[in-house]
């Protein structure tokens, strides 16, 4: 019997993925110092090219994205042979494929930490992340055919991720029938750190003595984040975008968006917002 | 059948290959054929008493078996015999697009050819080699390159010999719809490689180099956050890994015994190239000062 497989660090753009990681990269460390920020080996996100090039044998810049999207689902398999356990982050929504599997696969999956985050405040960050205007970032989170990476006529790094509407992808993860899922607010991450990444971790079955939460908790602050990028940058940071780590805090968005945007964002994502507590 | 040549290679194929070269040489019939493609029935499931190597990769000692999906299955055996067995109702410009990239490559790399991911551009009597992951703007490079004159040797499958030459491949780059559009090059005359995707065979004709030509310079290029071209020389024993990491699909190495010999091959092209990681801004792609500055470091170390 294998015990290796992957958990999947899912989310929403600009949901505190990156965080999570930098958490989970200084809990595995237990160093002295902050990790890099550009050496956060939590493993490629889900939907990279490379991966899934090196796995499979063969270019999948010449399969069309719907071939790929078929072939996703056993490269994830094929991480079993290794019997390691990998934490890879996804965008994706919780999808299937045209022949009814999830995309990330079934066996391969041990579990998923899903964050989710006000979508009145991921609509300013992913603004900048995706270098659009607010009104866009507001269409986007409202999109129900949302996806990203979605051409087939420039190579990109990695291949088309279907995501869906905000509240489409919180309830495909979510709801996705028996998924072994965590789920953490990025308020709460923010509020009471100790806890939900004590949380998390323990669901990820991973060290969760106090003192080391609280100093991977310490190193992984948005304050470091942002120190280190000021720094030397972040690799990860998408071209055009000035700076990844921003704001590091939750509420903000109010004040930046117009009042037909709230408008707009409360009202299209209503039912999953009071779920969450957002309403 | 007809024949074709490309890679120094005589090759007979049961597939018409037109992006390939016919022989030039009069007296064709006497010349032995290297590789023979052939259509024919394939297993489904793998190879028996071979290795697997990914899910749709089997090998031995002398079979590389190897699927892509919705398009064919591919036997490749001793770098002699190429067999197909296509996926109902496949058009013929999908299984050549595999056909010439990684099953080549495997066809290569058991006829003893250390296989770099890169491409090949003739600078004088010696080539030059690019290599680098996707995304790092190889093909856009290469056709660059071609625009300003330059003869391209090979693309995508770059094979070194025992000579630490690089073989000519066949007159064709790949190109995507944006990077032509960046080059200025009309596609609505060009055929795409698939029927679905946009990205075209971009005919060479004269740019091409037929000759066989040692290898002088290796450039890895990458992409970073800062505003400028950077190169940084690799010298000594550090040009080994880079030039490992950048063989086409190091996976197909494992478990064959070629291995040996390709590792050493790597360490011999180590000691006579000139090695530089080229690192470029992803912000824009400002494609002829990058030109410019892998010519002034080739004049640089001539």
């Amino acid at each position: 019997m294998t015990t290796g497989g992957i958990y999947w660090l899912a989310s929403y753009p600009k949901s505190g993925n990156t965080w999570f990681r930098a958490f989970l990269a200084n809990l595995h460390a237990n160093g002295e110092e902050p990790v890099d920020i550009n050496e956060l080996n939590t493993g490629v996100i889900a939907s990279a090219r490379g991966w899934l090039d090196e796995v499979l044998g063969f270019d999948t810049a010449e399969l069309t994205p719907d071939e790929v999207e078929r072939l996703r689902p056993d490269v994830y398999r094929w991480y079993l042979k290794s019997n390691g356990v990998g934490y890879h982050k996804i965008h994706d929504a919780y999808t299937l494929t045209v022949d009814g599997e999830p995309v990330v696969s079934r066996d391969a999956t041990l579990g998923a930490i899903y964050i989710i985050r006000n979508p009145l405040d991921v609509a300013p960050s992913a603004a900048n992340h995706w270098h659009c205007s607010l009104e866009d970032a507001v269409d986007r989170l409202c999109e129900t055919k949302m996806a990203v990476c979605n051409t087939r006529k420039a190579l990109t790094d990695q291949v088309r991720q279907r995501m869906g509407s905000w509240s489409e992808h919180v309830l495909s993860w979510v709801d996705a029938p028996n998924l072994n899922i965590e789920i953490l607010r990025y308020e709460d991450m923010l509020e009471n750190p100790q806890e939900t990444f004590t949380r998390a971790a323990s669901f990820l079955m991973l060290p969760t003595e106090s003192e080391r939460i609280a100093k991977a908790i310490r190193f992984s602050d948005f304050k470091e984040l942002a120190r280190q990028e000021a720094e030397k940058g972040f690799r990860e940071r998408p071209r055009h975008t000035g700076q990844f780590f921003r704001q590091g805090h939750s509420g903000d968005g109010k004040t930046k968006l117009t009042p037909e945007q709230i408008e707009r964002l409360t009202t299209a994502h209503s039912e999953v917002m009071q779920r969450f507590g957002y309403l | 059948m007809p024949t074709y040549t490309c890679y120094g290679l005589r090759i007979e194929s049961a597939l018409v290959l037109p992006e390939l070269l016919m022989p030039t040489d009069e007296s064709s019939e006497a010349v032995p054929i290297d590789v023979v493609i052939n259509f024919g029935d394939i297993s489904p499931d793998g190879l028996p008493d071979a290795k697997q190597l990914g899910p749709y990769i089997w090998v031995t000692d002398e079979l590389l078996w190897l699927e892509v999906p919705f398009v064919a299955r591919f036997l490749i055996r001793n770098g002699k015999q190429i067999t197909i067995d296509p996926a109902p109702g496949i058009d013929e410009d999908s299984i050549r697009v595999f056909l010439l990239g990684s099953v080549l490559g495997v066809l290569l790399f058991q006829r003893g050819f250390l296989v770099l991911h890169g491409n090949a551009i003739r600078i004088g009597d010696q080539s030059m080699i690019c290599v680098g992951h996707s995304g790092t703007g190889k093909s856009t490079l290469a056709a660059g390159f071609a625009k300003r004159g330059y003869n391209i040797v090979a693309d995508d499958v770059v094979p070194v010999d025992a000579n630490c030459s690089v073989l000519p491949g066949f007159p064709r780059l790949k190109l995507w719809q944006d990077t032509a559009e960046q080059l200025g090059i009309e596609t609505s005359e060009l055929r795409r490689i698939r029927p679905e995707l946009y990205k075209f065979n971009y005919p060479l004709h004269d740019r091409f180099a037929h000759q066989t030509l040692p290898i002088r310079w290796v450039y890895i290029l990458s992409t970073h956050k800062e505003p400028d071209i950077k190169f940084e020389a690799i010298r000594g024993l550090e040009r080994f890994y880079p030039l490992r990491n950048n063989t086409y699909r190091v996976r197909f190495m494992e478990g064959q015994l070629l291995k040996v010999q390709h590792l050493k091959r790597c360490g011999q092209l180590a000691g006579r190239i000139h090695l530089s990681r080229v690192t470029r801004p992803d912000n824009g792609f400002e494609l002829e000062p990058l030109i410019d500055s892998i010519l002034a470091d080739i004049e640089a170390h001539p």
